[in-house]
C-alpha cells in the first residue's frame, strides 16, 4: 500500500478539518469526493507532507513522513497539484517545470528529458517556451500537472485538477490519470463526479472531516438506486444518498 | 494530454546535489528581477556616483573613497528592495504549499534565490567600479587602484541582499520591497550622522571610507598607504551580518533536517558574534596622523611607513616639487607662485627648493579634525620649504579656487617664512615688505606701512631684490624699521 493512514486527524485551532480518517490506497486512481469544507484539501495537504497531522498514524510509500530523512524520500517520489496553484509569471513553461524537477531532486542528467516528457504529456509542447503570464487558466492548470508528474511520482495528489480545463482537455486528462494509475497511487480530489466515474477505480467520500464511504464508483452508484436522492446522473444520486445517510 | 511515451522514472535521489543546486542557481539567474534593475542601477550610478567622482581630481585615493560612500547609496536600497521582492515571491504567488512539498530543503531553495540576486548585484557593481577605475587610470598621474574600498562595497551587496531577503520572507507582501528599500536608504544615511569622533562604533557602516568629519580627502593615502584597518572591520561586520541573516532563514521548522537547523543556529550565533566584535573594534579606532582610522588591534607598523615616490618638479627660480599624485596641479602652482618665487630666489635664508609635505591630522573633541603641516616650514641646509597645498586641508576646490588660494595663503606663507621667520605677528616693516612682494594691499591705505609698501613695490624688481638681499637677515630679525625701507 502506498498510502496507509489510521485515525488521522488534523486540527486548525478548534476546527477539526480531518477527523480520524483511515485510508489505504495502492496503485490506481482514487477519487476523493465531498462537499465544500469536508476536509479534502486538508487531507491532501497532510498526504503531500505540506502540513503534519495533529494525531494518528500515516505511512506514505512505505515511509514515515514524521522522520525528516524519510519525508525527503517521500517527497522525491511525490507529485502534488494544490487547489490554488500559484506560478511565477516570468518563468517559461519549461523553466517552471524544470524548477520543480530540480526541487524534487530529479537527477540532473535526466532533468531535460523528464521536463520535455512532462510538458509533452500535458500537450504543452508548442507552448514550452511561452512565459506563464501569457497562458490561459486551463493551460496553467496543465503546467501544474506537468510539474507534478515530472518526477514520475509513485504517489500523485491532485486537488481539483480539472478546474479550468475544457471538455476536450478533461477527457485527455482522464486518460492520463488512468495511465498514471497503472503504476502509481493517484488521489484526485474533485467536485466533478463524472471525472470520478470515468477515471477512478475507487472512491472515497468525505463529509465533516470523516470518510463516510469507500468503494468503487459502481458501489457508490448503487447506493443511490431506489432513493429520492438529488442528482442528474446515477453517480451523483449515489453521492447525495451517502451524504444524506451520513448526516441523518 | 497523452498517456503514451512515458520515460523511465528519474525518481531516485539526486546523486549530485551540488549540480542540482547549480542548475537551480542558473535558473534563478535567468529569471532574476535584478536583470530588470540593471539599467536603473546604471542610470543611478551615472547620476549619483560617477558624476560626483569625476568632479574630484583624478587621484585614486579620493575617487575610490568617494565611490565607496556614494555607490552604496545607489546599490544598497536597490538590492535590498529586489531581494525583499524575491524573498516574498513564494507567498505572493501562492506557491508556499507546492514548494513545501518538494524534497530540496527550503533553505537551499532560498539560498539559490539570494545567490542569484547577489550575483547580478556583484556583476553590476564590478561593472560600475570598472568604468570608474578605467577612467581614473587614464587620468591619474600616480598610484594605482585602491581595492579595500571596492572590497567593502562588494561585501555590502550580499549583506544587503540577505537583509532584504529575510525581510521579504518574514513579511511577504508587495509593499515589503519598497518599504525596506526606503528604510535601508534612510538607515544608511541616518546612522552615518551618529558618527562622532574617531572612536565611534558607527564607523563600521560601509559608507565610511575614512574620518567621517572630513569625508573623502586628497591628503589621505598618498604619502602614506591606505590603511586596511577599518576596511577589515567593515568586512568582518558585513560578513557576520550576511552569515547571520542567511543562517536565520534556516532556523524555522521545515527549513531542513534537525542537524541542518542546528548548523544554521551555530552560523547565526557566529555571524552575530562577528558583527558585535566588528562594531566593538570600530569603537576602538583612532585618527592616525596620516588621516586614516587606525584600529590598534589590527594595525600594522609597516603601514606607517611613507610610500616612496619620485616628485615632479617645475623649473622655476626656486624649484617647486610636488608629489606625483598632484602633478596635475603643478602648472597652476607654478603660475600662481612664479612671481613670488622670483622675488625670493637667491635671498639669504630663502629656500632653494620647495617640496610638498604630507598633511598631518589630529582629532579634536568632539568631532572636529585639525589638518596641518607636521614639522617646520623650512628645514635643512640649504633650506627646503615644505609646502602644504590648500586642498590638503580637506577642502575640495576648483582650479580657480586653488589658484586664488595659492596666490593669497600659500604665497603669503612662503614669503612670511623668508622675511618673518614664520612668525604670525609681523612688524610694520615686515608687513610692508610682505605686501610689496605679494603685490597685495592688506594694509590700511594712507598708513605709513601702506605707503612704504607702495614705495617698495614701485621699485624696479632688480633694485628691490638687491635691497632685500642686503637687508633680509635684519628684516627677519625685526631690526628694520619702516623708515629704513627704500
Amino acid at each position: 500500500m502506498n498510502v496507509v493512514t489510521a485515525d488521522l486527524t488534523r486540527r486548525f485551532g478548534r476546527t477539526v478539518a480531518v477527523a480520524g480518517v483511515t485510508l489505504d490506497a495502492g496503485p490506481g486512481v482514487v477519487g476523493l469526493l465531498g462537499p465544500n469544507g469536508a476536509g479534502k484539501t486538508s487531507l491532501l495537504r497532510v498526504l503531500a507532507t505540506v502540513i503534519p497531522p495533529s494525531s494518528g498514524r500515516i505511512r506514505l510509500l512505505g515511509q514515515d513522513p514524521g522522520s525528516y530523512r524519510q519525508r525527503r524520500q517521500i517527497r522525491r517520489r511525490l507529485g502534488y497539484v494544490p487547489q490554488n496553484l500559484g506560478f511565477y509569471p516570468g518563468f517559461t513553461v519549461v523553466e517552471f517545470v524544470e524548477y520543480f524537477a530540480l526541487l524534487k531532486e530529479v537527477p540532473p542528467a535526466v532533468v531535460h528529458r523528464a521536463v520535455a516528457s512532462a510538458v509533452e504529456r500535458v500537450d504543452l509542447g508548442d507552448k514550452a517556451k511561452a512565459k506563464l503570464r501569457t497562458l490561459s487558466g486551463g493551460m496553467l492548470r496543465r503546467v501544474g500537472i506537468a510539474q507534478a508528474i515530472v518526477n514520475e511520482p509513485e504517489l500523485l495528489l491532485l486537488d481539483e485538477p480539472t478546474a479550468g480545463l475544457d471538455p476536450e482537455q478533461r477527457v485527455a486528462f482522464r486518460a492520463l490519470l488512468r495511465d498514471l494509475g497503472q503504476r502509481a497511487t493517484v488521489i484526485v480530489s474533485t467536485h466533478l463526479v463524472e471525472d470520478v466515474g470515468a477515471a477512478c477505480g475507487r472512491v472515497s467520500l468525505m463529509d465533516k472531516g470523516r470518510i463516510v464511504f469507500q468503494g468503487t464508483p459502481d458501489e457508490l452508484t448503487a447506493r443511490g438506486e431506489g432513493t429520492a436522492a438529488a442528482g442528474d446522473a446515477p453517480l451523483e444520486r449515489g453521492y447525495s444518498a451517502v451524504l444524506a445517510a451520513a448526516r441523518s | 494530454m497523452t498517456a503514451a511515451s512515458v520515460p523511465q522514472a528519474p525518481a531516485g535521489p539526486a546523486r549530485l546535489p551540488l549540480v542540482g543546486s547549480i542548475r537551480l542557481l542558473r535558473l534563478e539567474l535567468r529569471r532574476s528581477i535584478m536583470l530588470w534593475l540593471l539599467p536603473v542601477i546604471a542610470a543611478l550610478f551615472w547620476l549619483i556616483t560617477y558624476r560626483s567622482a569625476m568632479s574630484n581630481p583624478p587621484m585614486w585615493n579620493i575617487r575610490a573613497m568617494s565611490m565607496q560612500t556614494s555607490i552604496l547609496a545607489v546599490f544598497v536600497p536597490t538590492i535590498v528592495g529586489a531581494a525583499a521582492w524575491l524573498g516574498s515571491r513564494e507567498a505572493r504567488h501562492g506557491l508556499t504549499d507546492l514548494l513545501s512539498g518538494t524534497a530540496r530543503t527550503r533553505w537551499v531553495r532560498q539560498l539559490a534565490t539570494w545567490a542569484a540576486t547577489t550575483c547580478w548585484a556583484l556583476v553590476a557593481y564590478l561593472g560600475c567600479v570598472a568604468v570608474l577605475y578605467t577612467v581614473t587610470a587614464r587620468q591619474a598621474t600616480w598610484g594605482g587602484p585602491l581595492w579595500w574600498p571596492v572590497a567593502v562595497g562588494a561585501a555590502s551587496l550580499p549583506a544587503s541582499a540577505a537583509l532584504g531577503f529575510v525581510a521579504g520572507t518574514a513579511r511577504p507582501s508587495r509593499f515589503t520591497a519598497p518599504v525596506v528599500a526606503v528604510t535601508a536608504f534612510l538607515a544608511l544615511e541616518i546612522t552615518a550622522n551618529f558618527i562622532h569622533g574617531d572612536n565611534s562604533p558607527w564607523q563600521v557602516s560601509p559608507l565610511v571610507a575614512g574620518p567621517w568629519e572630513i569625508g573623502p580627502d586628497q591628503g589621505v593615502a598618498t604619502f602614506y598607504p591606505y590603511l586596511r584597518d577599518l576596511p577589515i572591520v567593515q568586512l568582518m561586520f558585513l560578513a557576520g551580518l550576511s552569515v547571520a541573516l542567511l543562517a536565520m532563514l534556516g532556523l524555522p521548522a521545515g527549513s531542513g533536517s534537525r542537524r541542518m537547523r542546528w548548523f544554521a543556529a551555530a552560523l547565526t550565533t557566529g555571524g552575530v558574534l562577528a558583527t558585535v566584535a566588528a562594531t566593538a573594534l570600530a569603537g576602538t579606532g583612532r585618527l592616525d596622523p596620516h588621516g586614516m582610522i587606525a584600529i590598534p588591534a589590527l594595525h600594522r607598523a609597516s603601514s606607517d611607513r611613507p610610500v616612496p615616490y619620485t616628485p615632479v618638479c617645475a623649473d622655476t627660480k626656486i624649484p617647486v616639487c610636488l608629489h606625483p599624485a598632484y602633478a596635475v596641479h603643478l602648472p597652476t602652482v607654478v603660475a600662481a607662485l612664479d612671481s613670488v618665487l622670483g622675488e625670493l630666489a637667491g635671498l639669504p635664508g630663502a629656500p632653494v627648493r620647495i617640496e610638498q609635505a604630507a598633511a598631518s591630522y589630529q582629532q579634536e573633541s568632539p568631532n572636529g579634525v585639525r589638518i596641518g603641516r607636521s614639522g617646520k616650514v623650512m628645514s635643512g641646509n640649504p633650506p627646503t620649504l615644505h609646502l602644504l597645498l590648500p586642498m590638503q586641508g580637506g577642502r575640495s576646490m576648483t582650479v580657480g579656487e586653488l589658484s586664488s588660494a595659492l596666490r593669497t595663503e600659500t604665497a603669503h606663507d612662503i614669503v612670511n617664512s623668508v622675511i618673518g621667520g614664520d612668525r604670525r605677528d609681523l612688524s610694520p616693516a615686515q608687513q610692508a615688505v610682505l605686501d610689496a612682494i605679494l603685490k597685495t594691499s592688506t594694509l590700511r591705505p594712507g598708513t605709513p606701512a601702506a605707503t612704504a609698501a607702495q614705495r617698495l613695490a614701485a621699485l624696479p624688481p632688480a633694485a628691490r631684490h638687491a635691497w632685500l638681499t642686503q637687508h633680509v637677515a635684519a628684516l627677519r630679525a625685526g631690526q628694520i624699521a619702516l623708515a629704513d625701507l627704500p
